[in-house]
């Protein structure tokens, strides 16, 4: 039997092997092939597209198309027509074209285009990240947590299989966003205990965790633990994190103390702020503001701050430090570094106009990533700048507001139950799997992010003449039944909190 | 004469009559109630005294921002990674 089968597999083959493996053998090689095989990626890549525009596209063609672009990467065909990436119809140009789509709000588009792509392509943890972007824009929670959940298992798989370092912490950044992004939901639904839980499972090695501090904070305030939110906030003023300065975590932390109703530690942040952040903030803008229409000032900038910003050079470092970070401008650094190696290497053994010819291309591509670099550094700084006086004002209105507490409780002849003292750890709310030390003066790496004040609520007031607590007046807010019953009168309920308005900074 | 003197007359009293008459309606100027002699029938089931209870007085807080969703940091975190 066993030889039966192996005269019809023999004779099933003959044929196969009787065809001619590489027909076209004898054709000239295309440019396109002869600049790949010198390593001249983004030479090849351009001369493919010239090449291959007007033909019937193969799918070797596509193939070798996926090859070139693993090399260059896809950041360059972001400037091509759209016309142009449909008649190459591989995941990396439905990724773009879907990326696009989403950008020009296009939900049907873009779900079409992702939808293509191949599950084990390295572009399809991202698209599933753009994915549920689109699903949460359609209003379509059921899909936006399909996307999530196959962007995060995606990105895990292709993180174990990484070649490189850079690659392994490209794909932990999707799958952390995801993660962040489901939390990011939750708090939306003013679910926050999930959000809480999603936003702890992103461990504190990660690039995105710092950012994470200021969004913990506001789940904290939301669930009325205003201490723990100023722990939180505590935690930027650690020496590894200086880098890291959000105005909204300066605001969040007046916020936090109002509402223990601590004007004075309030006032001490309002004044702060206004002395010292916004004078740079004021003096930084002008500056850059005369750049603003340059196209490299902001890419130099990146390296070495000017001349005119050296009495600024702390603040904006520290700013620049925290751009450099992202992703993005990884990716276009990277690629401007391999563009220069090529037109090094093509300067050295290329002749006459053909080397004239390919450094044009390359000095073009690379200027065009220099001005994308520029543009994006720019849109940052100045986005980053704009929140600032959104916050002056709200905390203006904050002083406003402590200002009309205490002149109440002036005219009514009361004073809050107590003076500012130090915090208690009776007034520490915490989970059984957060641990408690007291704070020496030091900030740990490892306790970075789990600090939380002992503040007590300064909330109830007394009138001044006979010393007794007057019940009926109390800026906390209603009474909460679920507070320990240790020292009710002692820690007020926490006030009652506004609905999330739709004011953005 | 005696019929001058009548038709005279005559048109006073026509005169006379053709004016309103003036009714003036007077209400009582005084009325005494001695509320102490007044009784009303039935059981007393509210407190004797009269008390008003101190309202709650309504404070208006300034419009004060709290951040309702992180949508400006999802798009951000979407365009930094490319």
């Amino acid at each position: 039997m066993k030889e039966i089968l192996l005269v019809l597999i023999l004779i099933v083959s003959f044929p196969l092997w009787a065809q001619d493996p590489k027909p076209a053998a004898n054709l000239p090689k295309p440019e396109w092939e002869k600049l790949e095989t010198k390593k001249y990626h983004y030479s090849a890549l351009n001369e493919f597209f010239k090449e291959t525009y007007k033909q019937e596209i193969s799918k070797d063609d596509l193939a070798r198309l996926e090859e070139l672009l693993y090399y260059t990467g896809i950041e360059i065909l972001e400037d091509y027509d759209p016309s142009l990436l449909e008649r190459y119809p591989t995941s990396s140009t439905r990724f773009i074209l879907g990326r696009q789509a989403l950008k020009n709000k296009k939900a049907k588009l873009a779900l079409g285009y992702f939808s293509k792509i191949h599950p084990d392509h390295r572009f399809y943890p991202e698209a599933m990240l753009l994915e549920a972007q689109v699903h949460a824009l359609e209003g379509d929670i059921k899909g936006e947590f399909i996307s999530f959940e196959a962007c995060w298992k995606s990105a895990e798989k292709d993180e174990a299989a990484a070649p490189s370092d850079k690659i392994k912490r490209y794909f932990r950044m999707v799958y952390e966003i995801c993660l962040v992004n489901k939390a990011r939901h939750h708090y939306k639904k003013q679910e926050y205990q999930e959000a809480l839980d999603a936003y702890n499972k992103v461990p504190k090695v990660s690039y995105k965790w710092p950012y994470l501090l200021l969004e913990k904070a506001w789940v904290y305030y939301q669930m009325g633990d205003f201490n723990r939110t100023l722990g939180l906030l505590v935690t930027y003023k650690s020496p590894l994190l200086d880098t890291y300065f959000f105005p909204e975590a300066e605001y969040l932390a007046a916020l936090a103390y109002f509402r223990l109703c601590l004007y004075e530690d309030s006032l001490v942040i309002i004044d702060q702020y206004y002395k010292f952040y916004r004078p740079r903030f004021s003096a930084l803008e002008a500056v850059l503001k005369k750049n603003v229409n340059s196209q490299s000032y902001f890419y130099n900038l990146m390296y070495k701050e000017g001349e005119d910003l050296s009495a600024h050079k702390d603040f904006v470092h520290h700013i620049v430090t925290r751009m450099k970070k992202e992703t993005r401008f990884s990716l276009d650094f990277n690629a401007i570094f391999k563009i220069n190696q090529e037109m090094k290497s093509i300067a050295h053994t290329e002749k006459g106009d053909k080397r004239q010819k390919l450094l044009d291309h390359l000095a073009e591509v690379k200027s065009n990533i220099i001005a994308k670099i520029n543009y994006n550094a720019k849109s940052d700084i100045f986005e980053f700048l704009q929140t600032v006086p959104f916050f002056s004002s709200e905390l203006f209105k904050l002083n406003l507001e402590i200002i009309s507490r205490k002149k109440d409780l002036v005219y009514s002849n009361k004073k809050l139950i107590a003076d500012r003292s130090r915090g208690d750890y009776s007034n520490v709310k915490r989970s059984r799997f957060e641990m408690f030390w007291t704070f020496s003066g030091a900030f740990w790496a490892d306790e970075l992010g789990d600090y939380s004040l002992g503040l007590k609520s300064n909330c109830q007031t007394i009138r001044k003449e006979d010393e007794k607590t007057d019940p009926e007046e109390d800026y906390s807010g209603p009474k909460n039944d679920a507070l320990p019953t240790a020292a009710p009168s002692e820690i007020p309920d926490a006030p009652p909190l506004t609905k999330p308005e739709e004011k953005k900074p | 004469m005696k019929l001058i003197t009548c038709l005279l007359g005559l048109t006073f009293a026509i005169t006379a009559l053709a004016e309103d008459q003036k009714v003036i309606y007077q209400y009582k100027k005084y009325e005494k109630f001695d509320l102490g002699n007044m009784e009303v029938k039935g059981q007393l089931i509210a407190p004797g005294d009269i008390s008003v209870r101190e309202r709650e007085r309504k404070r208006f807080e300034m419009d004060l921002y709290t951040r309702g969703d992180f949508d400006p940091f999802i798009e951000k975190d979407i365009d930094t990674l490319r």
